[in-house]
């Protein structure tokens, strides 16, 4: 993995200048464009390790993807992208596509979007991938956890969307969204089931996965202030072998997510080479764990988490961007959250340096109070990561470069 | 109140005679085969921000500068985003599937000469350019 690191990490300082801008060429006529990006991130803890990497010895992490895409008419755009990334025990280097849609803009305030699309939550759930869009290293991990990223990042089926001015009022746009949700063999939620302090779940099949959601967003009249609301209502349900602890009996466990409603409201804030965010997000889930085998039961859990963030970053100059956040993520609100396990702290610096028009750099520590979760549905930090024992406290740098055209 | 009058309304003139000054310098093109004589400033922005795409009964399209006088005026006049927030918002777009990255020329005989030959091409240049084959939209 070193070895990769150091060449990949080599090739993307190394980019050509001649490599700035898109690719781009001509099929009947119309434009047809391409896009990728990849960035190599390295990060090191002082006490627990993070996202499935052993951080405490220092880790690697890289992603990349590539898009193609074109109007093929006025009203009608097509493209897909792919993307990949090696994250601990997350993504495993395979590809997968990203989104891959049809796009139909009847008007300006109607239009729809078919196939596998990108996901509106929030401010950045559709770009959580593409780090160089943002300020950070690792975007606030209590509204965009980068294990569970494949959870919410898209879904199969189709978007309705547009976009309506008001005149004085500013502007408003709209999304509703709804279809499948994508199972990710080699995402979080697999690895927080197994790893649940309650019993190892084998998860061998995904079904009944449906997602559904809604984003309104509103450009105030204030030059610069965006405040929006989303929605997302899920439900599905994960099969599989269920070994209890500590006895290690194993039973068959049918656990159906009856529903997991997800509520966030957002600001965005910006003035000049300022720029001011701030998420809060509640999420309800009512599981059903139905067991049989050798021990059987049904057992209802119900889950209330709690979280998001308030971030700044300013301009300095052409090269450099600075910036700050505080996260917040409380896994069950009315549980113990002033304990470890209860919630997870994170202030968060930055310093990101625009080395040229296609690659960065950026600098970041992170200084974390708690591990929230590990007793219910692991994040971040998982027990199997940290066999020692979790510590109350983490501080992680990571550096990361990033190269996009 | 006085904090208003003594404060905050001459920030508010401040801001808004810069942004004035700004369009001042500029001048929008179009392709002639753009139906609107004329456009206001907040149909500009949001053919610029893609999320208007036809102006009177035809589709435009968006030209950019790459820097110069001419592409900080109008950022500064029409958009309210700096080079590097307008930037990320169009790869955003991209990287999601929701748009393409705007065509984006050197120098404004470049920006008139692509806006002169493709349909539904608007752009802007400087006011002192006088260049052949566009027309141009009033900013209301």
């Amino acid at each position: 993995l070193q070895v990769r690191t150091i060449v990949l990490g080599a090739a993307l300082s190394a980019a050509p200048g001649l490599l700035y801008g898109q690719f781009d060429f001509h099929v009947a006529g119309r434009d047809v464009q391409v896009h990728s990006f990849a960035s190599q991130g390295f990060a090191y803890s002082n006490q627990n390790n993070f996202l499935t990497m052993k951080t405490s010895d220092g880790a690697g992490f890289t992603d990349y993807g590539v898009n193609v895409s074109t109007q093929l008419t006025d009203k009608l755009r097509v493209g897909a992208q792919t993307y990949g990334r090696s994250m601990g025990r997350l993504g495993a280097w395979m590809p997968s596509v990203d989104w891959a849609q049809a796009d139909y803009r009847f008007k300006d305030w109607f239009g729809i979007r078919a196939g596998k699309v990108k996901s509106t939550l929030g401010l950045y759930n559709d770009t959580q991938d593409m780090g160089f869009l943002h300020t950070w290293a690792l975007l606030p991990q209590s509204a965009y956890p980068a294990d569970f990223r494949s959870d919410y990042i898209a879904h199969e089926g189709a978007d309705i969307y547009g976009n309506i001015p008001v005149k004085k009022a500013g502007s408003f746009a709209y999304v509703l969204w709804g279809g499948r949700r994508p199972n990710d063999p080699n995402g979080g939620m697999k690895l927080a089931l197994q790893d649940n302090a309650g019993g190892k779940i084998i998860m061998k099949e995904l079904k009944h996965a449906v997602v559904e959601g809604a984003d309104l967003r509103w450009s105030t009249p204030v030059s610069g202030l965006l405040v929006g609301a989303s929605l997302i209502a899920t439900t599905f349900e994960v099969d599989g072998p269920y070994t209890l602890q500590p006895s290690g009996i194993t039973a068959d466990l049918s656990l159906d997510v009856k529903k997991s409603h997800t509520q966030a409201y957002y600001a965005q804030y910006s003035h000049g080479k300022l720029r001011l965010d701030a998420e809060y997000r509640r999420t309800w889930a009512i599981r059903q764990a139905d067991i049989t085998g050798p021990v059987t039961g049904t057992q209802f859990i119900t889950q209330d988490a709690r979280y998001g963030y308030v971030s700044a970053a300013y301009r300095v100059s052409k090269l450099l961007e600075v910036g700050a956040y505080h996260s917040r993520f409380y896994p069950n609100w009315p549980v113990a959250r002033a304990t470890d396990n209860g919630h997870v702290f994170d202030n968060a610096v930055t310093a990101r340096f625009d080395l040229r028009n296609y690659l960065d750099l950026k600098l970041e520590g992170h200084f974390m109070d708690g591990y929230g979760g590990v007793a219910s549905l692991p994040r971040a930090f998982y027990p199997s990561d940290n066999p020692q024992g979790m510590k109350p406290t983490t501080n992680m740098f990571v550096v990361r470069l990033e190269y996009h055209m | 109140m006085k904090y208003f009058q003594r404060f905050l309304l001459p920030a508010v003139v401040a801001v808004a005679s810069l942004q004035l000054a700004a369009a001042a310098d500029l001048k929008i093109i179009a392709n002639p085969g753009v139906t609107a004589a004329s456009v206001s400033s907040d149909e500009l922005k949001a053919v610029f921000l893609a999320t208007k795409t036809s102006l009177g009964d035809g589709h435009v399209e968006p030209v950019l500068a790459k820097g110069g006088a001419a592409h900080e005026a109008f950022l500064k006049a029409y958009i309210g985003k700096t080079e590097a927030a307008l930037e990320t918002y169009y790869r955003s777009l991209v990287f999601t599937g929701k748009g393409s990255m705007p065509k984006a020329f050197a120098s404004d005989a470049e920006v008139a000469a692509y806006v002169a030959k493709t349909k539904g091409a608007v752009g802007y240049v400087s006011a002192g350019a006088s260049p052949a084959g566009v027309k141009t939209l009033e900013v209301k």
